[in-house]
């Protein structure tokens, strides 16, 4: 026996109680994980955003279009390597009328050449760009919706009119996979020529939005500002933006939301610290007769202040690292891989961040040293004589 | 039965292990109380929004004004249908166009999308809760703007006589604010029709129409003739029914991410019970004994501590809820995700939504406080003699 | 003549209860011959326990000068006076006082944690003294696997494992029937006559205070 190993003995005492102590911090630390995992899955298309992708778009909104001649434009102005444009279509199937997805109408020959993390067969892409009715899906949606290659497909979009005579039916000439964790596998992508034969020509020649890749992507800011100059007398202003800039504007929109979380992500371990305390103060009320014995057997203050941390500390790190166990086939396997095939446009990779788990775990420690500090200070500090006249 | 009093003493004794764990479960019914209550703004602003007596119309296939377009022409058209209500300048009906417009946020960094809203002249009939809250009504056709009253100070160029540009070198001036009785309505920007629709090329063209109807009862009749010429490709809704379905989504995502969050919460809550009413019982051993010896009966003793667990429970219960009514003058402003553009909510503190959380705690406290309870009514009376 | 082992001058304490001061003891003298074995009586409440911890060095005296095998222990600091404790004092509790989730030797052993006495070395000694006070096939039950007695004579191989000079002992029959009360008193006895320990302590007992060499009375806080 040692000073440590008497420290071990004391957090089985009451065994029952440490069992529920250790359940509860494992809670808080799935819900916090869980917590942290939503934001992280929102946030990180920010995050891992292809640094040298510059999107162009009307400058005052996203739904009115830019002429189709600014890509010319754009394809020619200095520092771009490779263009691409595309329209936004919706669509559903109306045969699976609650599941949404983005189709998007692009333009075949450089799309993956832009999206290089969206991998389609070589034999597929090229049957593709020759088959004016085809379509490349991604491979979260066709497994959802049981799509295969060859398989014909009608979509109704919510913009473009729908003609019987003339459905958008499709044909699936290829799946595409990611090589990012950012990229939603769950999109549908087609010609845009065919779109654009479809619309009235009022609105031809149009496009959503153009995409372009810089050659240099630390001097990405710099080439986004020169292609919005270079429309800046033209009918039509554009806002280019790169693609993490793009997608932090977006999350600006969510940042109350986002905001929430992470209150509500701190409420959680504030709960689990009054879980810890209770059972500590607990502790040290059941036990400060024994407090006396050791003080007058000739133990210090510090040490019967390092029984009461250490033990806290060792119930918070036990929950943590069961709390760590239990996230991982909850969040990963149960939740994420839901959420991953039915929202992947909002969550396409809804993993648990690997720094998380350190600070879930850190968390745990600290705290559960947090709940104990007064306790211990406490029970460090009492007289030996009204310790020895307490009774439990 | 064996008194309140008793288990209302017991807790008072055990000051500190009652407070921690009743703010743990305080604090789990906050989270879930301002989770519903958002999730209730949500519905509330979008609800106000809508009446039954009006009707909407969009192009057939589209989920959101946003996204729907209609040509001039068949405004006219859809004015002339039986179950029209008609007034002195003619039918009730305000073909509107609808954009969003990506403005510079205050405050945080970064631009959000903002609706603007082409008005005409019967848009404000349409809207029998507007009211103008400070300057004035912008004079037809000319380069001025209403601003919604929550969008104020939100953005840059959102103030009185401040301006901003609809496009380049077309800027337009606030000269008022107002107020549609609370309805989503508050964060839009409203421009004369044509004004809007030169500035982004949209002649000719409007998103929706809005049709006021003779009474709620006409609808069904007017939804038949619109949609039964197919030609139009047009479909009619009730307002109301529109954006219900349009809150549908937020305030479901609110609900089920409030919901789920609360379930981990409740779950570690109840432990923090559950460790509190067991080491009641250890330390009232004697006590319970005695009182079994005295002639109370299993019951009574399994009924008092299940008493005292939802007591502890209750207050902790009624603690979060008074701290969450506090959430009501906070705003909460989020993206719509029918109309990509950022709406401002409100917590909405009503008494079912706190009577239902103050319930959460209270089957907290029944749910955590059975199992000791259990234990305490097998103490057999014979404790009481050992020493 | 050897110095006392216990030397009180002029010793007072009182405690403050809720605005008035209780005063237990007044103006206190008292010596304890090295190597005697001395029994306290007096009535309940009279100040017996106040003086003891005193003497143990677990209080402090509001006035006047305590020493105790040539320490004066009144103004040591709070860690010097848990050393001199650790190294001069075995202190017997009425209340036995064991730890329940250790061994009896683990029991015995606790003291010596905070020498620096290697662990085999502690064993060796905690099993020695369990062996004096006759519980040698006892060491690896628990305290609840124990009689009374049994628990109280734990406590005692406790309280000399660290072969202090002086054992303090607060009504250490307090608790046990005849039978077990005698063992426990030939055993304090014993480590007097043999070990040569000084040994200080309170009982209610007449039949313990007999065992002793000196008895004294303490009356309302002062000597009889
Ligand atoms: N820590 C304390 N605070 C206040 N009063 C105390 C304290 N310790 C002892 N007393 C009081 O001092 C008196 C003497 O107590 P004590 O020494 O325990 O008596 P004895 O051991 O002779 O029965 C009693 O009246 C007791 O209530
Ligand atoms: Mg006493």
């Amino acid at each position: 026996m040692n000073l440590a190993s008497f420290a071990a003995r004391n957090v089985l005492r009451n065994r029952f109680r440490t069992v529920l102590t250790v359940l509860g911090v494992a809670v808080a630390v799935v819900a916090f994980l869980l917590l942290r995992t939503v934001v992280y899955a929102w946030t990180m298309a920010a995050d891992f955003a292809a640094k040298d992708r510059v999107v162009t778009r009307h400058k005052v909104t996203f739904i009115m279009t830019l002429p189709k001649r600014y890509v010319d434009d754009v394809r020619t102005a200095p520092g771009i390597k490779v263009v691409t444009f595309a329209n936004w279509f919706g669509g559903k199937d109306p045969k699976h009328d609650t599941e949404f997805f983005s189709a998007v109408a692009v333009d075949t020959k450089s799309f993956f050449q832009v999206y290089d993390e969206m991998r389609v067969a070589d034999a597929d892409l090229e049957r593709w760009q020759t088959d004016r009715s085809g379509a490349i899906v991604g491979d979260v949606l066709a497994k959802k919706l049981g799509w295969h290659v060859g398989d014909k497909v009608t979509l109704e979009s919510g913009i473009y009119p729908d003609d019987p005579q003339n459905p958008w039916t499709f044909t699936i000439d290829g799946i595409y996979t990611a090589m990012a964790k950012s990229v939603d596998r769950s999109t549908f992508v087609f010609h845009w020529d065919r779109l654009n034969d479809r619309i009235a020509t009022r609105g031809q020649n149009e496009v959503g939005w153009i995409v372009s890749r810089v050659d240099d992507p630390r001097h990405v800011a710099e080439t986004s500002l020169a292609l919005d100059r270079l429309f800046d007398d033209r009918e039509v202003q554009t806002l280019s933006q790169d693609e993490g800039a793009f997608n932090a504007s977006f999350l600006a929109g969510f940042s109350a939301v986002l905001r929430a979380i992470d209150v509500v992500s701190l409420v959680i371990l504030v709960i689990m610290t009054l879980i810890l305390g209770n059972t500590v103060a607990m502790g040290v009320r059941e036990r400060t007769n024994e407090y006396g014995v050791l003080r007058a057997i000739g133990f210090f203050p510090r040490h019967i202040a390092a029984f009461v941390l250490g033990e806290a500390v060792v119930t918070g790190c036990v929950g943590g690292v069961l709390g760590i166990v239990l996230a991982y086939p909850l969040i990963e396997r149960g939740m994420g891989r839901w959420l991953e095939e039915n929202m992947g446009v909002m969550f396409p990779y809804f993993r648990i961040e690997t720094s998380m788990v350190a600070v879930a775990l850190g968390a745990s420690v600290v705290l559960a040293g947090a709940a104990a500090a007064i306790p211990a200070w406490r029970a460090s500090r009492l007289r030996v004589t009204d310790a020895l006249r307490r009774v439990a | 039965m064996i008194p309140v009093r008793y288990n209302v003493r017991s807790l008072a004794v055990r000051k500190t292990t009652t407070i921690a764990t009743a703010a743990g479960i305080g604090l789990v019914v906050f989270v879930l109380a301002s989770s519903l209550m958002l999730a209730a703004g949500v519905r509330k602003t979008l609800g106000l929004s809508g009446r039954r007596d009006v009707a909407l119309v969009m192009r057939k296939g589209s989920d959101a004004e946003l996204g729907s377009s209609i040509e001039d022409p068949q405004v006219g058209l859809l004015g002339s249908l039986s179950g029209v209500r008609r007034g002195p300048r003619g039918a009730l009906v305000s073909g509107e166009v609808i954009v969003v417009a990506a403005m510079e946020k205050l405050g945080a960094s970064g631009v959000s999308n903002v609706q603007l809203r082409g008005m005409t002249e019967q848009s404000h009939e349409l809207r029998p809760q507007f009211k103008l809250v400070s300057g004035r009504l912008p004079r037809a056709g000319a380069d001025e703007v209403l601003v919604g009253q929550r969008l104020r100070g939100r953005f840059r160029g959102l103030d009185l006589d401040g301006s901003f540009d609809l496009r380049k070198n077309r800027p337009v001036k606030v000269v008022g604010f107002f107020s549609d009785g609370g309805s989503s309505y508050e964060s839009e920007v409203w421009v004369d029709l044509d004004v809007l629709r030169t500035s982004y090329r949209r002649e000719g063209f409007v998103s929706s129409v809005r049709v006021q109807l003779e009474s709620e009862g006409k609808f069904d009749g007017f939804q038949a003739l619109v949609e039964r010429d197919k030609r139009l490709g047009l479909q009619a809704m009730r307002e109301a029914t529109y954006f219900e379905k349009q809150s549908e989504g937020t305030s479901l995502f609110i609900t089920v991410m409030g919901s789920v969050v609360s379930v981990f919460f409740a779950l570690g809550a109840m432990i923090g019970a559950m460790i509190t009413m067991y080491a009641a019982v250890a330390s009232r051993q004697r006590e319970i004994g005695t009182l079994r010896a005295l002639g109370f009966s299993r019951s009574a003793v399994l009924g008092s501590f299940l008493l005292e667990s939802v007591l502890l429970a209750t207050a902790g219960g009624v603690m979060g809820a008074a701290a969450s009514v506090a959430m009501g003058t906070v705003h909460f402003s989020m993206i719509n995700y029918a109309s990509w553009s950022e709406v401002v909510f409100r917590f909405e503190p009503t008494a079912a939504i706190l009577g239902q959380s103050v319930g959460f705690a209270a089957v907290m406290g029944l749910v955590g406080g059975l199992l000791p309870a259990v234990r305490a009514a097998r103490i057999a009376p014979a404790v009481a003699m050992r020493g | 003549m050897t110095a006392p082992m216990i030397n009180l001058r002029q010793v007072s304490k009182s405690y403050d209860r809720g605005g008035e001061t209780l005063k237990v003891l007044q103006a206190l003298d008292f010596e304890v011959a090295s190597g005697s074995f001395e029994a306290l009586m007096g009535p309940s409440g009279s100040g017996k326990s106040t003086l003891l911890n005193l003497i143990a060095g677990l209080d402090r005296p509001t006035a006047g000068t305590i020493e105790v095998a040539g320490t004066r222990i009144d103004t040591l600091g709070e860690g010097a006076l848990a050393k001199w404790r650790a190294n001069t004092l075995g202190f017997i509790f009425q209340a036995y006082n064991l730890i329940p989730v250790l061994t009896a030797v683990e029991n015995v052993e606790l003291p010596l944690l905070l020498a620096p006495v290697a662990s085999r070395e502690r064993r060796r000694r905690a099993e020695t003294a369990l062996r004096v006070v006759g519980l040698e096939d006892r060491s690896l039950h628990y305290p609840r696997q124990l009689s009374g007695g049994q628990e109280q004579r734990v406590a005692i191989a406790r309280a000399i494992v660290n072969d202090p000079t002086l054992l303090v002992a607060d009504e250490p029959t307090g608790d046990l029937d005849r039978a077990s009360a005698d063992d426990v008193l030939r055993l304090l006895e014993t480590l007097n006559k043999e070990l040569k320990k000084t040994i200080i302590m309170v009982t209610h007992d007449p039949v313990a205070a007999e065992r002793a060499t000196v008895v004294r009375r303490l009356d309302k806080g002062s000597l009889a």
